[in-house]
């Protein structure tokens, strides 16, 4: 309160001094100031009111928009002023209008949250956010004419740099709670983002939940359920709130997606007045509900990494970083073909895609003084087809420096894995077969560690003995 | 005397040199044999030279191509830049149900049938189908429903019927296709479709596509393997032929070679006593020899494939035996495939020879099964088809993926349509046939390039007309193709003025819904 009557004191002392039409002046700033006690007077509360309120507050967003162009421009003015003074009164006049649109769109965002309901830290942020640009403005303005009179400079640019930054801040806030929080960083590159957003789900980054139901349920839900407003006593900005419900009780029944509040919602059809997500935001994609109602299916679990009958492509592993170019090499390796029987075969017809080693037709006499001598090529080298050849725990020492390696069959070899550890060089390693090889489990070991290493294959190994029993199969009646 | 090739009119007749007369008086002879001879070829060569020219400048190129290096599709020689893309999948498995099974005794669930029983199809929804001489005649159309319960199984609780115990344990690694739909209504047409995207004979099959396109992974065996399965003389089996193996206008050596269900494999393929396999190498040069003089005085491509084959059967003659020796299979294949795998000819024992055809890396294996054609006893055939073939599919794929091969091969389940909801003949509670049906049918896939769990499109209440993201036969292997790296409208092959596609003339689409 006092801060507020300071700056109106001051205000009111700035404009009598400028003697610009006193009263008017000083009428409009009461008014103005009085729209930015409102909060003081009417606390948000988070129940809805009057429709009129939200009527004329869902004009918010139109008119937010004129003060935001208004002061971005204003710097620029202010600075093509010291070229030209036509350009020094033109930016009084802009900054005098901002504050006026300023105050009108903060009348309109209030009038739209005490309206609606609407509560939470964002909601909260924004308003204050924008009634701190107002009264930056203010400032502005009473310290404007000093300014121009070339007394305390400083303290005008350093005003002016303050609200384009509390403009920022704001608007920011302001885009969160329409376009969800993490707006800005959805589609920021992998390696930006591990800086600047680090994973908001932390307890099981790699859950099917929280790489494929918590993004969905953070765009499309939780602006209206979550820290930024809490519609419905409901909060989905975690795990332990989406379980947790809201007052209408559980949304998610575990294995029940038809008993379901959550999914029952979301399908409703768009018209019925029921159905979320509320209020024309963007529904959820058919995908998207299919995604949460298998995961319910499955039972709602907070850490199974993958879900039946789901698939989604970020799952598959990033395309891996494309090999350099063989061209150069075509001629000796159709000598070492001729010479040695084994043959690299492109991947495809990018030859960004790599060489398979392909040895099915010499496999009886491939050997480990063979893999040696195609090591020149091993960087082109992206699968090595060594099933069944006579590559041996030393062949497995030089496959460790095919440093492109992505998927390696040595199935049915003589390989007893004592050199399986020298593999964990390979860092884009994901398929690994040793089916039917003498590998145990004591050697196997280091390699169920590797993160990549998703496909390994131990079946017919002292690793893996077969399962004896068929058992459960039901009989035909 | 070596006589030219085309000079086929004077093979085996007596020439004047073989008559006992003065030798100055046969060279008189030959002289004037020589004019003869030369006038003859003039003729042909005229026609020849003729025939090119209609043939237009395309035929050049193809002689061309027939008589030098044959394209290999292995490292800087493949001409045809395949894979487009680095694919999911580098071999298939065809499990091919020749003679349609009945969807909706299998996959395709309808549970208010029970109450439509012999109740008539309203026929809204036949519109206005074409049916088959079979039951066109029909007086009524009664509802059949489905004599087998079905259950709902897996994670992704996909419903199928009992009849299929062992495929309904791997539901959540299936891709189902319940909205497949072909365009012909009787056997012939309705398979050459299915394995050539034509209804009429002539066009390469998809394992020649493949076979053309990507060539060998193992230069042993061959690219294109079709197993058949011993027939059970209680069914209906449609007759099956090489025309859906046929590489069509493509090069006969990619065409399927088929490995015979009883005896061995491959016939005549061991030497015989007394002959040793130098004895065999020298007589296959000598005749590659030959060969090769026909082709560069012919230029017939076709001679190129029978050097191939010739080659080929020699490299077989130690690859084939290998791979048809069971002895070393552990016990757990048995268990899995079961004792009738054992057994040369069932369709367990092909499912694991598909499995070694595919580590020892054969491109396309096509398994066919014949005897699904139920139209009538639906209840007494259908338990002993599912019975036949449940097992094998489940070990093949179980198999496949226990052994790390299931990430790279691509195992499709197919007949060449559905059956009809109505019965044909009579209906009664115990029993009732079904006839052939277009319009919907299921399919599976499962593997690289595909999504397990899914299933895809959906029928109406009367598994007749599809309602939901149909997939035509053309979409079908177009998607397919897709999964073994080939964009299937760049794979083609100019013939008679066309570029011939697999899935041409009409648009097909790689139905994405499915991809993994």
């Amino acid at each position: 309160m006092n801060v507020a009557a300071t700056v109106a004191r001051t205000a009111g002392d700035a404009l009598r001094r400028a003697r610009l039409i006193p009263r008017l002046w000083i009428g409009a700033g009461c008014v103005g100031i009085s729209i930015l006690l409102l909060p003081l007077f009417f606390p948000l509360d988070g129940k809805p009111h009057a429709d009129w309120l939200q009527f004329f507050g869902r004009f918010h967003p139109l008119v937010v928009h004129l003060p935001i162009g208004l002061i971005v421009i204003l710097p620029l003015v202010e600075f093509a002023g010291t070229r030209r003074q036509s350009f020094r009164e033109a930016a009084g006049f802009l900054l005098q209008i901002s504050l006026a649109t300023c105050v009108v769109s903060i009348l309109f965002g209030f009038l739209l949250a005490y309206g609606s309901g609407e509560i939470g830290t964002t909601v909260t942020r924004h308003m204050r956010g924008g009634i701190l640009v107002a009264i930056e403005l203010l400032l502005c303005l009473a310290v404007r004419p000093s300014w121009l009179r070339a007394q305390r400079s400083r303290l005008y640019a350093i005003l002016l740099t303050a609200v384009l930054m509390t403009l920022a801040w704001t608007a920011h806030q302001g885009g969160s709670l329409t376009h969800g929080s993490d707006y800005l960083t959805r589609y920021m590159p992998a390696t930006l983002k591990r800086v600047l957003a680090p994973s908001a789900v932390s307890s099981h980054p790699n859950s099917f939940f929280a790489r494929h139901i918590y993004p969905v349920l953070d765009t499309k839900c939780v602006a209206c359920h979550g820290t930024n407003k809490e519609q419905g006593g409901l909060r989905l900005d975690s795990y332990e709130s989406l379980m947790a419900g809201g007052k209408d009780g559980m949304v998610i029944a575990p294995r029940n997606p038809d008993g379901s509040l959550l999914l029952q919602k979301v399908t409703l059809p768009p018209t019925d007045h029921r159905f979320m997500p509320a209020e024309g935001r963007t529904p959820l994609t058919r995908e998207e509900i299919a995604r949460i109602r298998a995961w319910v299916l499955q039972g709602a679990s907070p850490d199974a990494a993958s879900v039946p009958g789901i698939f989604i492509a970020e799952d598959q592993e990033q395309a891996p970083p494309p090999v350099g170019d063989y061209s150069a090499f075509i001629v000796e390796i159709r000598q070492m073909q001729q010479s040695q029987g084994a043959k690299l075969v492109p991947v495809s017809a990018n030859p960004s895609d790599g060489l398979i080693l392909r040895t099915a037709d010499v496999a009886g006499t491939f050997d480990d003084a063979h893999l040696t001598k195609l090591q020149r090529f091993a960087p082109f080298i992206v699968e090595a087809e060594l099933a069944r050849t006579a590559v041996t725990d030393a062949g497995v020492e030089t496959l460790s420096q095919f440093k492109n390696l992505r998927a390696l069959h040595l199935d049915g070899t003589a390989v007893t894995g004592r050199t399986l550890g020298k593999l964990s060089s390979l860092s884009q390693l994901t398929y690994l077969n040793l089916s039917g090889t003498k590998v145990t489990s004591d050697a196997a070991a280091p390699l169920k560690l590797e993160p990549n290493l998703r496909h390994l294959y131990l079946f017919n190994t002292p690793a893996e003995p077969a399962p004896t029993a068929d058992s459960g199969v039901r009989s035909i009646q | 005397m070596k006589q030219h090739a085309l000079c086929s009119d004077c093979e085996d007749k007596i020439t004047p040199m073989d008559l006992p007369i003065p030798d100055g008086l046969k060279e008189e002879w030959s002289v004037s044999e020589s004019r003869r001879q030369f006038l003859g070829r003039c003729g042909k060569v005229l026609g020849w030279a003729s025939l090119a020219t209609l043939f237009g400048e395309a035929s050049f190129r193809h002689l061309a191509f027939a008589s030098g290096p044959k394209p290999q599709p292995g490292f800087g020689e493949n001409t045809l830049g395949l894979p487009h893309f680095a694919p999911k999948a580098k071999r298939a498995i065809y499990l091919f149900m020749s003679g349609a099974p009945p969807q909706v005794d299998l996959f395709d669930y309808k549970p208010s049938l029970a109450l439509q029983f012999d109740k008539d199809m309203p026929a809204s929804v036949r519109g206005n189908q074409q049916l088959t001489g079979m039951t066109a005649g029909q007086a009524r159309f009664p509802v059949a429903p489905s004599h087998w319960p079905f259950s709902r199984l897996g994670q992704t609780g996909t419903w199928i019927s009992d009849l299929l115990p062992y495929t309904a344990r791997m539901v959540d690694d299936l891709t189902f296709i319940k909205s497949t739909n072909t365009d012909a209504i009787n056997h012939e047409p309705a398979i050459m479709l299915m394995n050539t995207g034509n209804m009429n004979a002539g066009k390469p099959c998809l394992g020649a596509w493949l076979a053309y396109g990507l060539g060998s992974m193992n230069d042993n065996l061959p690219t294109f393997v079709v197993l058949q399965t011993k027939t059970n003389p209680k069914e209906n089996n449609q007759p099956v032929s090489s025309r859906l193996w046929s590489s069509g206008f493509l090069s006969s050596e990619f065409s399927g070679v088929g490995l015979r269900s009883v005896g061995d494999p491959v016939l005549y393929l061991g030497d015989p006593p007394g002959v040793d396999r130098d004895t065999r190498r020298k007589m296959l040069d000598a005749v590659e020899e030959i060969n090769r003089q026909t082709l560069a005085e012919v230029g017939d491509p076709e001679t190129n494939s029978r050097i191939a084959q010739y080659e080929m059967a020699f490299r077989m003659q130690s690859s084939v035996p290998e791979l048809a020796d069971l002895s070393k299979e552990p016990e757990s294949t048995w268990e899995l495939y079961g004792p009738e795998a054992k057994e040369p000819g069932t369709f367990a024992y092909n499912c694991l020879l598909a499995r070694r055809l595919a580590e020892r890396g054969v491109r396309f294996t096509q398994i066919y099964k014949r005897g699904w054609d139920v139209h009538d006893n639906v209840v007494g055939m259908l338990p002993v088809l599912c019975q036949e073939t449940d097992r094998g599919c489940y070990a093949l794929v179980t198999d496949l993926k226990r052994r790390g091969l299931l990430d790279d091969t691509l195992v499709i389940w197919a007949g060449e349509f559905g059956r009809t909801v109505y019965s044909q003949g009579g209906l009664s509670q115990e029993n009732y046939g079904r006839d052939h049906h277009p319009r919907c049918f299921t399919t599976w896939m499962t593997g690289g390039g595909v999504r397990p769990g899914v299933t895809y499109g959906e029928t109406d209440d009367y598994s007749y007309n599809v309602v939901k993201d149909p997939v035509h036969v053309r979409d079908f292997n177009a998607t397919i193709l897709h999964c073994l790296g080939i964009d299937h409208n760049k794979f083609s092959y100019r013939f008679q003025g066309l570029d011939q596609k697999l899935t041409s003339p009409v648009p097909a689409f790689v139905v994405q819904g499915i991809l993994a």
